[in-house]
């Protein structure tokens, strides 16, 4: 089944993704997104009764950490890929 | 009316969430890693202690649990969230299908789910500024059912919940992080991020006020969410909200199903309904016994320990005394001999109090004073001193001094002495 | 004898690592194998692909939006091979967060070694390329999809993508996070090996990643799965059932089978890659971290999404389809339906797995040239993935190795084994390597 994605569902489809496309990107992608979309319809006819969701392909041990403290040692790395102010982190305007 | 809220508790571990910063450091920024940064390659390992804190939690407000919890990825764009994803729970929570009870009142808990806190920021003119040591703080969201039906019953729910809490183990001096869905009519209003239990019934107040003067003018109340504004007293439109179609979980990759078979949790502890129990079972004022042991764990392990050894009066008495001089940390050996000491009728001030915290012991051989003896030795005093009623009449304080007389003779409880006198005079009087 | 014992064995004299550098350098301009070079100085070589974080060394994953990236902190993998004596060379170039089959989803595309108008594969395309020219070296890459063996093929070396979580993904910056699989290349499977034995096992920081026990079953029997070679082209054909001959004069029995289920694969594979990716790419908002936009003033969600226009077309692409595909109101017809595909691929293959290997060709087509891959549209180019989906979707370990040259072209096939029987897979390299010899256009570093 082809998924007709509207001028207003698209935009909206942008704003949740916080993208910005020019004209031609918005327009190609739009383009893509219906076909690549309509493809995933193989799926709906695949008998899943009774699957689980595969989260994970293998099964998965838990790991779970102990409560202790481990001081990562390279803060300074971590904020000087940003611009800060009095060891604040800048962030943009709300 | 319905109210329903979603209620965000803070645990105190040592360790974040989903890395091993540590929890609640004060310098800006010292509490930081590529995992509560959201750094590109960073990976969420889960906190065990936040896991049992979450099933303690839980289990206190009688919700189901599944054999196993898991995490979700909620994403949503703000400075605050440095990965643009909440780690947090959907299908499989830490518990679900619980309630609180409180007095003759009883509010469903929909869920209990664990997740992490987003980083604090700092409004500026024209800029933000974010400091990511609260990012990855272990939070554990309540969302209860929209059965709270007043304001007045929205302050109670939160008293026995904040009880229930503190005898978890959790810090509520810090105060609580809520969202209020109240809703009049028909729509829902969602209040968001309102701190502390004052300006939450503050609000729910106004809401309700705000929502009734719309619905009377014939106006229908919009599904939004507004946030409270605490120093105009009153709530007002806020930023739009991502809906759940924005959201789109899904399952979080980085982790994996975790069983609770085997965690361990704490037991929790009710003491809103062991109140109620003693009040019962020993004829006490239970609005007394509430106001003592709701929040005080000290009380309460005390009175466990005295229930069936000293008179229920004599017990309230004793903690009355301890939490009025500053001693509720007193050992369950020393208790029971002030008790005793109060129960026979003997006097406990602050000195008795120091002495025992001290570790050091009373003499509560009270002397065994019979009520014909202490009433005839109160008769002769005030026969001794000629004048004494009359001027008792002018001036009543004129009764200290005949209670402090006789304390002179007797270790007794001035209360229990002035007791006597009373009667006495009344006596006389006919 | 790996080449890396071969290497320690040797007296390579002083100058070596200024020479490998040079050397390489020059090669770079016209093959773009690197997006950086580092200062190694002892040790074996080893190359890491962009997209894992290496201490203080630009980490871009080919992408605007990481521009001037510096981690912070080593991969657990890098952190490994560097404690076991090897030495850091460079990263690798690739796809775009790794979006790609053919190396083209970035700023200066990886080339054949082999033909510089072809293709080097991808979404590992510097790896495979850094494989194929230098003699002494290993490639830490990455696959999710298919991106460690199609660019092996293309470049003619051994690319070894190991069962799901058995390496450490912590450092690793996620595409898909159920999907993703750090692996290796090498000339050889015993370099493979080596290195393989080296960074596998579990690690405090990745929560998915697993020590098991490994078996090392090889039963002498190759299913070839008719869903893993229809639409083949003609001329791959003919090679592949060449090299089922061939693999038949060694003794082992080959079986047709057919397991239509594999046709959902492409389908449940896009939809689970995207979803996650379009979840792993939210956090690149352009201030904390690689590019930066500067206005401040804006409010955040135009802040945002003026940032986010750096991203290539592809991952534009993927992050409008993740995005829209876990969208509560289709979430369940798409992204939790994949996962239950996933489930049912799994357990077919499982079933056939435990009794042989699964062979195939690596892509249904030789290598393109760099214009015809141009050419092609997204859901064309997904679908070349189809044979090399299946155990990236099911996270079963698989080899990619060279079985022929037509026209002096390296061609590739992709052998599968069961979870955890990722040392019989190496084990078969090491036998078929006694009776086939790889070619190489260069050798630089030789002794």
């Amino acid at each position: 089944m082809l998924i007709i994605m509207d001028e207003m569902g698209f935009e909206r489809l942008l704003k949740i993704c916080r993208l910005h496309l020019t004209v031609e990107e918005a327009e190609k992608i739009r383009k893509d997104l219906e076909e690549v979309v309509a493809y995933f319809g193989v799926l709906d006819e695949t008998d899943t009764d009774g699957a689980e969701p595969a989260y994970h392909p293998v099964e998965m041990l838990q790991l779970i950490g102990d409560d202790r403290e481990k001081e990562f040692e390279n803060k300074e790395g971590l904020l000087s890929n940003a611009k800060t102010y009095r060891f604040y982190l800048v962030g943009p305007n709300v | 009316m319905k109210i329903g809220l979603e209620v965000h508790v803070a645990l105190q571990t040592n360790t974040k969430l989903f890395c091993r910063c540590r929890n609640d450091a004060a310098e800006v920024n010292t509490a930081i890693c590529p995992t509560c940064m959201g750094f590109p390659g960073s990976k969420p390992v889960l906190n065990g202690s936040a896991l049992s804190i979450a099933l303690g939690i839980a289990k206190a407000l009688n919700c189901k649990t599944r054999e196993k919890v898991s995490f979700i990825r909620k994403v949503y764009f703000y400075p605050d969230l440095p990965k643009s994803y909440q780690i947090t729970q959907l299908d499989e929570p830490m518990g679900y299908d619980g309630g609180v009870e409180y007095g003759k009142r009883k509010v469903g808990i929909r869920r209990v789910q664990l997740e992490e806190d987003p980083a604090r920021i700092i409004r500026e003119e024209e800029y933000t500024l974010i400091d990511f040591n609260r990012s990855g703080v272990p939070l554990v969201e309540i969302v209860t059912e929209p059965e709270i039906v007043d304001p007045e019953d929205l302050r109670s729910f939160l008293f026995e919940l904040e009880s229930i809490l503190y005898y978890l183990g959790i810090d509520i001096e810090k105060e609580l992080k809520i969202d209020l869905n109240i809703s009049l009519g028909r729509n829902r209003v969602e209040v968001k991020n309102v701190t502390g239990i004052r300006n939450l019934v503050d609000a729910a107040r106004h809401e309700m006020e705000r929502q009734k003067a719309l619905l009377d003018s014939g106006k229908d109340v919009v599904a939004e969410t507004r946030s409270y504004n605490e120093g105009k007293g009153v709530t007002e439109e806020s930023r739009e909200k991502e809906s759940d179609e924005e959201y789109g979980y899904i399952y979080d990759p980085d982790l994996t199903e975790y069983s609770l078979t085997g965690v361990e949790f704490a037991k929790p502890l009710m003491a809103g309904k062991i109140a109620h129990d003693y009040a019962e079972r020993y004829g006490a004022n239970e609005d007394t016994l509430r106001e003592l042991l709701m929040f005080n764990r000290d009380a309460l392990r005390l009175l466990e320990h005295a229930k069936d050894r000293r008179s229920m009066k004599s017990i309230i008495n004793a903690i009355s005394l301890l939490r009025k001089y500053n001693g509720m940390e007193m050992d369950e050996d020393s208790f029971d001999q002030m008790a005793m000491l109060l129960e026979k009728g003997g006097y406990v001030g602050e000195e008795t109090v120091k002495k025992l915290l001290s570790g050091g012991s009373i003499d509560i051989n009270v002397e065994e004073v019979k009520v014909e003896d202490l009433d005839r030795e109160i008769l002769e005093l005030i026969n001794k001193n000629e004048g004494l009623i009359e001027e008792y009449e002018k001036n009543p304080k004129t009764f200290n001094f005949i209670v402090g007389e006789m304390m002179k003779k007797h270790k007794l409880n001035p209360r229990y002495i002035a007791e006597r006198l009373g009667k006495l005079l009344e006596e006389r009087r006919k | 004898m790996s080449s890396i014992s071969e290497f320690y064995e040797k007296d390579r004299g002083e100058d070596y690592y200024n020479r490998l550098i040079e050397e390489i350098g020059g090669l770079n301009g016209k093959l773009n194998a690197f997006n950086a070079i580092g200062s190694i100085s002892e040790g074996f070589p080893f190359s890491v692909k962009d997209n894992i974080c290496v201490k203080g060394i630009e980490t871009t994953a080919s992408s605007k939006m990481l521009g001037s990236y510096v981690p912070p902190f080593n991969a657990t993998v890098v952190e490994r091979m560097l404690k076991k004596g090897f030495g850091f060379l460079g990263k690798t170039n690739m796809d775009e967060f790794g979006f790609g089959s053919f190396g083209l989803n970035c700023a200066k595309p990886a080339r054949n070694p082999f033909n510089e108008k072809y293709v080097a594969g991808g979404s590992s395309s510097g790896a495979a390329v850094a494989t194929s020219i230098l003699k002494y070296h290993v490639a830490i890459a990455e696959s999710t999809g298919g991106s460690i063996s199609t660019p092996a093929a293309f470049c003619g070396v051994v690319g070894f993508t190991p069962t799901y979580g058995t390496i450490s993904r912590y450092g690793l910056i996620d595409y898909a996070n159920s999907l993703d699989k750090i692996g290796i290349m090498a000339r050889s499977g015993d370099d493979a090996r080596e290195v393989f034995d080296v960074v596998r096992g579990s690690d405090g920081n990745d929560a998915t990643c697993t020590d098991p026990d490994y078996h090392d079953r090889n039963t002498g029997n190759i299913f070839v799965i008719d869903e893993l070679t229809n639409g083949a082209s003609e001329e791959v054909m003919r090679e592949f059932s060449r090299l089922l001959d061939s693999l038949a004069g060694k003794g082992y029995r080959i079986e047709r089978k057919s397991l239509k289920i594999l046709e959902k694969a492409v389908a449940s594979y896009y939809v689970i890659a995207t979803a996650e990716a379009s979840t792993n790419l939210a956090k690149y908002t352009g201030f904390k971290y690689g590019l930066k936009n500067d206005k401040f003033y804006q409010k955040y969600n135009d802040f945002f999404s003026d940032a986010r226009e750096n991203f290539g077309i592809e991952a534009k692409r993927r992050i409008a389809i993740g995005t829209f595909v876990r969208g509560a109101s289709v979430k369940d017809r798409y992204y939790v339906k994949a996962l239950k595909v996933r489930r049912l691929i799994i357990n077919e293959l499982a079933g056939i797995l435990k009794d042989g290997f699964i062979l195939n060709p690596v892509m249904p087509i030789k290598t393109p040239s760099i214009e015809e891959a141009e050419s092609l549209d997204p859901l064309t180019s997904y679908k070349a993935d189809m044979f090399t989906i299946p155990p990236n979707l099911c996270g079963f370990p698989h080899v990619s190795f060279t079985y022929a040259y037509p026209d002096g072209m390296p061609i590739g096939a992709q052998l599968t084994a069961g979870h955890f029987d990722d040392y019989a897979l190496l084990g078969f390299l090491k036998e078929w390597e006694s009776g086939f010899k790889y070619r190489f256009r260069y050798d630089i570093g030789a002794l």
